[in-house]
């Protein structure tokens, strides 16, 4: 591992990874000077002599770094050597027929070679026409071979005899049964495919490792195998893919797409298997660990995203709140933050706020699209505060538990969406607002410990709704039943020998 | 009194002089250059976050889970072995030379030369829907198995008592690196402006091996740092007026104090006397909200029996019932410290047998009652509860000094132990790792310390390797360069 470290800190890969952006200076300075070189033979613009050889100049010599920059970035290894010696040879030739036109077109030239005018054109047209052709197989080096015309709409697909177009790579299908699929073929090849080798395969391999055959992913790069049959701990591939993705060594590198936890588990899971290549999932061991990872697999996608669980109401994309509006809540002595990094929803929290009234929650309109948590615990709110609490559409999260609200109030609750958990203790609801929000769609949980709600109602809504949670606490008897639970521990004694 | 206010406002003036006119002059250009220079340093990014800035919050990187935390360390270390972890092979192997591959190459805090192994203690069998693993040591717990996760092949680095809790709580087993607490309230801020964010509550008659590092502020400001409350008497000392002196009265002193602090800042610009201006400010509204929230007196009697509190002694089970009230009260971060589970089978208290059973005793109730009661004001659901200690115990006998123990213990052990964790996100009723047939060594889904760092930062909304703080020219994290979510148990 220690090697990509020297190479990366050495000059010689240093400046090479300057070629790609050395080598746009002579592809255009070259197509202005035949451009002009066109535009001013047939006489519709005038442009001195003067102004091409200059160009003609100033092309030469980026062409002439970009090759020596080129150069350094080919001895990093991990490209194609035909393609490469094509794109070395072509983008020298760029260099050389530059200097030819700027030679035979400069005026000193001129008096000594007067015949050398008559090369100038097929010069400069040898010149334009090889950087067309290396700069194409400078992106194929780059980016893969036919990635240009990959997307090639029919019918000149067909009229250019490509092949059909091959499924979007950076999606997995859909798995249909799981347990009928051949695990290299239908579920590690596809994940190598999408996250690997765009940089491990034939046209470009990285450290010499080539991950789009079986057979050359087990040989390995200059690293040593790319895996250890029977040991996923052990295999290279998988302690890459482990490493804090701001290691240097992490895989895939840090701003590619990175695997998911799941396609970690599955690659881990098959080369613990022993890396077959043709076994079906139904001949295999499956884990437990590797369970889930494998449902995920008939939803195809990126195999078990991360944010699956997230419930509906997070993943809602709402304006950004007013930041004056927020600073006017604030200075009102509200907590206002906002949920996460990638969303503009709002909690918003009255904790510092005791005498907090319904007459204040006009403050809150403004925001009415963003609030989703709300926490009015323990200030001067009555039923009137409903009306405004029942206009914000993506509250998740209800707090108005030791305040003085009613059936009345809760009632008003019904309408909204994402509603998930409220909490009314220690307040005057009863069974008339326990019955009225518990068929919510999105209703969880609803606290109602020291509210109006009488044990009965509690049953009845719970055997109704069996998902929500409806949670009454303790009184005198069921905490003292609770503390009888340690009455037995002293009387055992300790003969387990 | 009188006396006292003229003299603080006659020092007051007497701080602006005609010389700190000129030497303000001079050192000011020369200050404007240095500051740019030295801005890496620390205290000028520091002074962002310090005085009123508390409350503010870093937007996390992912919406939190948990949004409030009580974390129970039982130091010393109870045994897993005991507790949770069901070995039954040991029991086979109880009074039998410890095998020698257990041995090599491994070093233990007292044991010497080839131990005894020592069976499991205590009675045990599975409980609720989840089946749980739990022994008669813990009686009550048993009856909230269905909300916990439990984490079973915890390992650590550190195998004394110090270091080992330096590391658990602070992501490095040295001093001077941040608690979990005081990057819980630097992330999250501090939502009860009357109330320190990060509250820490100690038992068992020591504070914990580590000292106050163990929730320090480390390179953070120091507003972030814990505030240790007292359980008996006075929640926090010299914060009630003395004899004599009225609010009114305290105030103008306070205003007066913060003046001169506000302009000595203007002169030196070090942030910690921001952070002494508003602990001056925070300490002024404490005096009205901590007796307050610390009072038990109005709590109904059978919230006291549930969790078997007599009012008046600060003991654990007191703890665990202002833990309570404090996350009610939107403190983001309660830390308990419970001294005393060290069983090494030194002496009666001090063994994994009556001693341990005795711990459990006065802690297994109030810890169960305090699941309960947090379920039923609907807390359980944002409120993240962790229990644990910074490591576990062996299963070999302790022979120290190659003697036989008068009671039956177990030394320091790093390579597994338990803990768990319920409510503020986490899998309710769920077990994740596993160890070897005689709890030695973790077998599956071993987690490092750093490992449940990340995921409690993680369940906080954080990021752990983004969520950083530069010091002395780099940006520094909890879990340092290591860590990894543990994805298992998170609901």
């Amino acid at each position: 591992m220690h090697s990509i470290l020297l190479q990366d800190s050495s000059w010689a890969t240093f400046i090479g990874r300057f070629h790609p952006a050395i080598v746009h200076c002579p592809i255009g300075f070259l197509l202005i000077a035949a451009l002009l070189e066109v535009g001013r033979r047939w006489g519709k613009m005038a442009v001195s002599e003067n102004v091409v050889v200059f160009i003609l100049l100033w092309s030469a010599i980026s062409a002439t770094f970009a090759c020596a920059a080129g150069y350094l970035l080919s001895l990093s290894g991990g490209y194609d050597a035909d393609l490469l010696d094509n794109h070395m040879w072509k983008g020298i030739g760029v260099a050389v027929f530059a200097w030819v036109a700027w030679l035979v077109k400069s005026d000193k030239l001129q008096k000594a070679m007067p015949a050398g005018k008559r090369i100038f054109l097929p010069a400069i047209l040898i010149a334009t026409v090889l950087t067309l052709s290396a700069g194409h197989d400078g992106g194929s080096l780059t980016h893969g071979a036919g990635y240009l015309t990959q997307y090639t709409p029919e019918p000149f697909r067909s009229l250019a005899g490509l092949p059909p177009v091959k499924a979007e790579p950076t999606e997995i299908k859909p798995i249909a049964d799981v347990q009928q699929a051949v695990v290299y073929a239908d579920i590690v090849q596809p994940i190598l495919q999408t996250k690997c080798t765009q940089c491990h395969s034939a046209s470009k391999s990285k450290g010499d490792l080539r991950m789009d055959q079986l057979a050359l992913l087990a040989k390995g790069g200059e690293n040593g195998p790319a895996f250890i049959a029977g040991k996923s701990a052990e295999s290279d591939m998988i302690k890459r893919c482990l490493l804090p993705e701001n290691d240097d060594d992490h895989m895939p590198p840090k701003g590619k797409p990175q695997l998911t936890t799941d396609q970690i588990a599955l690659l881990s899971w098959w080369i613990d298997q022993g890396a077959p290549a043709d076994k079906k999932v139904s001949q295999l061991t499956v884990s437990e660990a590797v369970k889930p990872a494998l449902a995920s697999l008939t939803k195809g996608g990126n195999a078990g995203s991360d944010q699956a669980k997230e419930p509906g109401v997070l993943s809602l994309k709402v304006p950004k709140a007013d930041e004056r509006v927020i600073e006017d809540l604030r200075k009102a002595g509200l907590i206002v933050n906002t949920l996460s990094q990638d969303q503009n929803l709002l909690e918003i929290s009255a904790v510092n706020l005791p005498g907090f009234t319904d007459k204040q929650m006009e403050l809150l309109k403004p925001v009415a699209q963003q609030i989703t948590w709300l926490k009015l615990g323990g200030t001067a709110i009555t039923d009137a505060a409903f009306a405004q609490i029942a206009k914000f559409p993506n509250l998740s999260k209800l707090h108005v538990e030791h305040t003085t609200i009613t059936d009345k109030g809760i009632a008003q609750l019904k309408p909204l969406p994402y509603l998930g958990y409220i909490n009314v203790v220690d307040t005057k609801v009863g069974d008339a607002g326990l019955k009225a929000v518990a068929g919510m769609k999105a209703l969880r949980s609803i606290y109602v410990w020291q509210s109006a709600v009488t044990d009965s109602a509690v049953s009845q809504v719970g055997r109704q709704y069996p998902d929500l949670l409806v949670m009454n606490g303790f009184n005198e008897a069921t905490a003292a039943e609770f503390v009888k639970a340690g009455d037995t521990s002293d009387v055992k004694e300790l003969k387990n020998k | 009194m009188e006396n006292l206010r003229k003299e603080l406002q006659h020092t007051a003036l007497l701080h602006q002089t005609r010389r700190h006119f000129l030497q303000s002059v001079g050192f000011g250009l020369g200050a404007l250059g240095l500051g740019t220079m030295l801005d890496s340093c620390g205290p000028s990014a520091a002074a962002d976050h310090a005085g009123g800035e508390i409350a503010k919050s870093r937007i996390p990187q992912f919406a939190p889970k948990a949004k409030r935390v009580i974390y129970i360390h039982m130091a010393g270390a109870p045994s897993q072995l005991e507790l949770f972890d069901y070995k039954p092979e040991l029991v086979k192997y109880h009074g039998k030379d410890c095998p020698a591959e257990f041995l090599e190459g491994k070093k233990f805090a007292f044991i010497q030369g080839v131990p005894k192994m020592l069976g499991p203690q205590g009675h045990f069998a599975q409980y609720g829907q989840s089946g749980a693993w739990m022994s008669d040591y813990v009686p009550y717990l048993q009856t909230v198995a269905d909300e916990i996760t439990f984490l079973k092949a915890m390992h650590t680095d550190q195998f004394n008592h110090a270091p080992a809790q330096l590391l658990m709580h602070t992501g490095s087993p040295r001093l001077g690196r941040p608690s979990l607490g005081a990057w819980s309230v630097y992330g999250l801020g501090s939502e009860n402006q009357n109330l320190p964010g990060f509250i820490v509550l100690a038992s068992g008659g020591q504070q914990p091996d580590a000292g106050k590092s163990v929730f320090g502020s480390g390179f953070l400001p120091s507003v972030y740092q814990g505030v240790q409350c007292r359980t008996g008497g006075d929640p926090v000392l010299y914060v009630s007026d003395p004899n004599g002196m009225n609010r009114d009265m305290r105030k103008q002193t306070i205003e007066a104090i913060n003046e001169i602090n506000k302009q000595t800042y203007e002169d030196v610009k070090d942030p910690e006397i921001l952070t002494r201006i508003s602990q001056y400010e925070m300490a002024f509204r404490m005096q009205m909200s901590v007796p307050e929230v610390m009072d038990v007196s109005k709590e109904p009697q059978f919230i006291l029996d549930m969790y078997g509190v007599k009012p008046g002694k600060g003991t654990f089970a007191m703890n665990c019932l202002l833990a309570r009230k404090l996350v009610e009260n939107d403190v983001r971060f309660v830390q308990l410290f419970d001294w005393g589970w060290d069983g090494h089978g030194t002496s009666k208290d001090h063994n994994v047998e009556g001693g341990l059973r005795q711990k459990c005793r006065e802690s297994d109730q109030p810890v169960a009652a305090l699941i309960k009661d947090l379920k039923m004001r609907g807390l359980l659901e944002e409120t993240l509860v962790i229990w644990g200690a910074e490591f576990g115990r062996t299963p070999m006998q302790e022979n120290r000094n190659g003697l036989v123990m008068p009671f039956m213990g177990r030394d320091h052990h790093l390579d597994a132990f338990t803990m768990w964790m319920a409510g503020g996100g986490v899998k309710q009723g769920f077990s994740h790792g596993e160890t070897d047939e005689l709890g030695y060594y973790g077998t599956k889904g071993r987690t490092h310390v750093h490992d449940l760092q990340a995921t409690i930062l993680h369940l906080m909304g954080f990021d752990h390797e983004k969520f950083t703080y530069p010091f002395q020219g780099r940006n520094f994290r909890l879990t340092d360069t290591e860590g990894k979510v543990v994805k298992e148990v998170i609901a």
